[in-house]
């Protein structure tokens, strides 16, 4: 029997079917929607944030008015993981038929988000609406593009140091004033205290490790005429790179737990009572406030390099879109006006410690409740955000930072090489996203 | 040896039911085998059309891809599709990373493959040797952990090995020692839960193998006062030797495919990405990083180490002299 | 049996093979012994950093908090349908298909067969990209139809396969005695080939049972949004939580995950032995 010869016939097919026929090209999606129903099912995905129940409770109670104002419509809400959330949330765009209605996303995902076809433009919707005016203009920019509106504020999200009172008060020491101070104290602490990471920092908690950087006089990208240029590998953003990842060892916070923890787990640690300092955002409040070291704690701005400077925060938060395809549009954009209003914000403050988007809201929040003092004042001190580029989204997700700092705390490159190869990366990302 | 040699291709596949019985020598056709026209063509239909729908169709539509600027711009339609040529293949070997992806998934699957041969075997052999219910029990464990779901498995084994909470870092006196930390540690305990779950097949197998064999040859060997690895390595190997290369071929490819536990086990690739084998990388690439050309470009690669294996394995059959 | 004949041969060695067996055998079973345990341990002694190999109070809470809380029985129910659609479809198709090659001659037959068993070889996650643009064109993503046929797709050329010596046992001279005796082909396919055949097929069925019962990478691809199609391996995420794994609730839902499969090893077990190692011939 002769095999070789009909072995190599299909095995040739297969193969070469591939490279022949072009017949079988997928599709582009049309993102667009046709219709536009008043009736029916909304699906809505939100975040899982650390202690989810109480952003739960504020959404259901929303949803629950809503579904009494508009009578046939009803909405499904699902939660769904932040940090992979990249890929939930483009399948979606690739397929319009089995995608969400309405989508929270990140402040640092619009620019790719709209790049890639997926939010609506309700720059119509969002002007005519009047509890908007008070939207401050730092939230408003993060759901525009090119002059246009793709969604609504749902919170400001910045991050300030947490710290333990208790601890701080039985070694006799006072919160930092620098970030030398800081990275000495949470090595005093863990000396003293070796059950305890002096400082909780995560090797994938990119937000964390900004403002390091930022400090240093860093910066993660050069714009020049709206192209970027990534600056990882300065020699101002290595001092802070440096800086952030000499965190991480036997000395504060072990490589082997602490390298691969991201923003979610150092705040868990933090609320758990292991962690005597964590870098935590205003969003983290409530499930530092569950835990056992409720009463125990206090927040600082995150001192910068000069004595009494506040290390530029990552101006963090997110937003609320209507997806492009979704069949609903009218009956999504209102939902997105309740859930991103001044009520349900005010509740999500009261619940989450979300920060509000309006001004007003914020101000009245801030008298009611001293410990957004620190976050505002954080806030006022310049915080700072990611490269508008669409590549961020590619950057982000193919975890470019996360893996630079990992592989500088597991010593598997040093700092100059980490960094080169992160710049390089992330350049190609950009040059793709145009 | 030929006679007897039915290469089972799946697993024990066309040894059941007793080819042995009615050796393939070439034999004239079956009886129903008169000018059977059409119907044949008609049983093959559902069989051929599912087939060329959802296996032959994606992989000429994968190969196409792996040679278009395929990002998700282009999916949603905001830019044009561009062809590549052979754009995504030097942009893949060029990248250093997956050079060592590459090489990290040879080396991690030749090490599985080799581990799972070894105890798979060598417990097969034990089973010969002792009582029925010794043997049962083993057996029935070995059905334990080839039955449970890759994911679930993975998922226990993570637990078992938990710095905090798991016993075997208590057990051990390990103290919080973090298995997923280092490179090395997280691909061996990869490897063991691979082991875990695909020996009972190699074992099973190969059991049912030993079993197989004229019970004379062994006596005689065993009266000749031949050690155990004698009688393997001069009687039971050489008789078992299409047995072993099914399940050679069947554990590379299972192995060389791994997804799940990796993906459970290390988080998706492991810190700095230091655990990532192939299939693992090109998921990541495709679905998070939203490269859908580059992630079918390392799909195709995938497709072609196979083929190459697939290969040798026909050329193996064909020296066996099976009757297809 | 050749095996225990072998035994009656004395070694001096059994003692120890012996015992050697059954510490595998418990170093095999411990993981599982651990799910379970894990499972019904109460909540507190999951987390303890001083983890006990036994439970002086067992407790339900755990399966109770699965089946309540996330909708579990409903993904267990798709995982079920899923996984039996493929299996029954896959075992007639391939039957047919087996029957086709094993008992006709025409043209191409050496060439399909060969073109199964390369396609037995394709590594089904290399081709999720591709399936998936197809199951968006075809409207399929969300439902378990993207699941189902997939999976009935990549188990048949390995069914086929291994039907192929099932069918060929059957001897060529009942099939002529059939046909003297009038029957119809297809009377003779399904009323005495396929009774015959029978158990080849359920051996054939564990293998397409467990990688669809198994299936992860499609799940989470192809089912975006509609958690109401999720399956068994999806439902298992949600207990992994960005604040704390609840690994009291992973264990138990990994625990009933693991038990249709292990029912259905241990039904279909002797033929699944038997069939591996199968002609056998004494």
């Amino acid at each position: 029997m002769k095999l070789s010869a009909r072995i190599a016939a299909p095995a040739a097919a297969l193969v070469l079917a591939g490279l022949t026929a072009t017949g079988c090209a997928p599709q582009t999606s049309d993102t667009g929607a046709k219709r536009d129903e008043k009736t029916g099912t909304l699906r809505v995905w939100l975040f899982q944030e650390v202690g989810n129940k109480p952003k739960e409770q504020v959404v259901d109670a929303a949803v629950a008015d809503f579904e009494k104002a508009h009578k046939g419509a009803k909405v499904e809400i699902e939660y769904i993981p932040v940090d992979t959330r990249a890929q939930r949330i483009e399948a979606a765009f690739n397929d319009p038929k089995s995608a969400p209605d309405l989508i929270e996303y990140g402040n640092t995902d619009t620019a790719g988000y709209v790049r890639d076809g997926g939010l609506a433009d309700v720059s119509a919707e969002f002007a005519a609406w009047d509890e908007a005016e008070e939207t401050d203009p730092a939230a408003e920019q993060s759901v525009t593009v090119g002059g246009k509106v793709y969604g609504a504020p749902l919170f400001v999200g910045v991050r300030a140091l947490y710290y333990r009172t208790d601890v701080f008060e039985e070694l006799g020491i006072g919160a930092p004033k620098t970030q030398a101070e800081l990275i000495s104290t949470a090595r005093k602490i863990h000396k003293k205290k070796p059950d305890l990471y002096g400082l909780a920092v995560g090797g994938a908690y990119t937000y964390g490790a900004m403002p390091f950087i930022w400090a240093a006089g860093g910066e993660l990208a050069d714009e020049n005429s709206g192209t970027y240029k990534a600056a990882v590998n300065s020699a101002e953003a290595r001092k802070g790179i440096e800086a952030y990842t000499s965190l991480f060892g036997d000395d504060n916070c072990p490589a082997a737990k602490c390298a691969a923890m991201g923003g979610n787990a150092t705040v868990t640690a933090f609320a758990s009572g292991k962690a005597a300092m964590a870098i935590g955002g205003d969003f983290s409040h409530a499930a530092v406030e569950a835990g056992p070291v409720k009463g125990k704690y206090a927040v600082v701005p995150l001192p910068g390099v000069a004595e009494g400077s506040v290390a530029p925060a990552f101006a963090g938060g997110n937003n609320i879109g209507v997806l492009k395809s979704s069949s609903h549009r009218t009956l999504a954009v209102d939902l997105m006006k309740s859930l991103a209003g001044k009520q349900t914000q005010a509740k999500m403050f009261d619940a989450m410690g979300f920060l509000p988007t309006y001004t007003d809201v914020r101000a009245a929040a801030a008298k009611k409740e001293p410990f957004v003092e620190p976050f505002v004042k954080t806030l006022g001190a310049g915080a700072k955000s990611v490269p508008a580029s669409p590549g961020w989204g590619r950057i982000d997700s193919s975890l470019i930072l996360p893996t630079m700092f990992q592989e500088i705390v597991s010593g598997r490159k040093d700092v100059a090489t980490a960094s080169d190869d992160a710049a390089k990366k992330m350049d190609a990302a950009f040059a793709d996203a145009g | 040896m030929t006679a007897n040699s039915t290469t089972n291709k799946a697993p024990g596949a066309s040894r059941a039911g007793g080819t042995f019985a009615c050796p393939p020598r070439r034999r004239p056709p079956a009886p129903s085998a008169r000018r059977s026209g059409w119907t044949p063509w008609l049983y093959l239909l559902p069989a051929l059309v599912l087939l060329g729908g959802l296996l032959v169709y994606p992989i000429c539509q994968l190969g196409l891809i792996s040679f278009l600027e395929y990002t998700q711009a282009q999916v949603s339609g905001g830019e044009p599709t561009t062809f590549q040529g052979l754009g995504n293949y030097a942009a893949l070997f060029g990248d250093s990373q997956f050079r060592q992806v590459l090489l990290t998934t040879v080396v991690f699957a030749a090490a599985c493959v080799l581990a799972t041969l070894l105890v798979g075997c060598a417990l097969a052999v034990l089973l010969t040797r002792v009582r029925a219910l010794p043997r049962l029990v083993l057996m029935l464990a070995a059905l334990g952990a080839w039955a449970t779901p890759a994911i679930t498995g993975s998922t226990v084994w993570v637990f078992l090995f938990d710095p905090d909470f798991g016993p075997v870092n208590r057990a051990l006196g390990l103290g919080d020692f973090s298995w997923t930390y280092g490179r090395y540690s997280a691909f061996a305990l990869v490897l063991l839960e691979v082991l875990w779950c695909s020996f009972p097949f190699v074992m099973v197998t190969v059991y049912a193998g030993i079993r197989a064999i004229p019970t004379e040859v062994l006596e005689a060997a065993a009266l000749d006062g031949a050690s155990q690895w004698q009688i393997w390595r001069s009687v039971m190997a050489p008789m078992l030797r299409p047995i072993l290369v099914v399940v050679t071929i069947q554990s590379i490819i299972w192995d060389f495919k791994v997804f799940t536990q990796i993906y459970v086990m290390t988080s998706g690739g492991g810190i700095a990405g230091q655990n990532l084998v192939l299939n693992v990388y090109a998921y990541q690439k495709a679905f998070a990083s939203s490269e859908y050309g580059l992630g079918s470009a390392i799909g195709v690669v995938m497709l072609v180490i196979l083929l190459a294996v697939t290969l040798v394995h026909l050329r193996l059959v064909q020296r066996q002299g099976e009757d297809l | 049996m050749s095996a225990r004949t072998m035994l009656r041969i004395r070694r001096p060695g059994r003692t120890a093979a012996e015992a050697a067996a059954l510490l595998i055998a418990a170093a095999v079973a411990f993981p599982l012994y651990w799910m379970v345990l894990s499972a019904l341990k109460p909540a507190g002694e999951i987390q303890s950093t001083e983890p006990r190999p036994w439970t002086a109070s067992p407790s339900l809470d755990s399966f109770r908090r699965v089946f309540e809380q996330n909708d579990f029985g409903r993904y267990f129910l798709n995982s079920l349908l899923v996984a039996g659609t493929v299996v029954v479809a896959s075992a007639l198709v391939a039957f047919l298909a087996a029957t086709a090659v094993t008992r006709f001659r025409f043209r191409f037959r050496t060439t399909l067969l060969i073109m199964f068993l390369v396609a037995q070889m394709v590594p089904v996650e290399a081709l999720t990209i591709p399936l998936f643009f197809l199951m968006r064109d075809f409207g399929q993503l969300n439902t378990l139809g993207s699941l189902i046929l997939p999976h009935l797709a990549f188990s048949l050329p390995f069914a086929i396969w291994m039907l192929r010596g099932f069918v060929k046992a059957v001897p060529e001279a009942l099939e002529e005695a059939a046909y003297i005796d009038g029957a119809s082909r297809t009377r003779f396919l399904w009323q005495i080939l396929f009774p015959l055949v029978l158990p080849g097929l359920v051996a054939t069925s564990v293998f397409s049972f467990i990688s669809t019962w198994n299936d992860f990478l499609f799940a989470k691809s192809f089912i975006i949004s509609d958690t109401s199609r999720s399956t068994l391996p999806m439902a298992l995420l949600v207990f992994f939580k960005p604040d704390e794994n609840d690994w009291g609730g992973i264990m138990a839902a990994s625990t009933v995950m693991t038990i249709p499969v292990l029912v259905f090893f241990v039904l279909v077990q002797r033929r699944l032995v038997s069939g591996l190692g199968g002609a056998v011939k004494d």
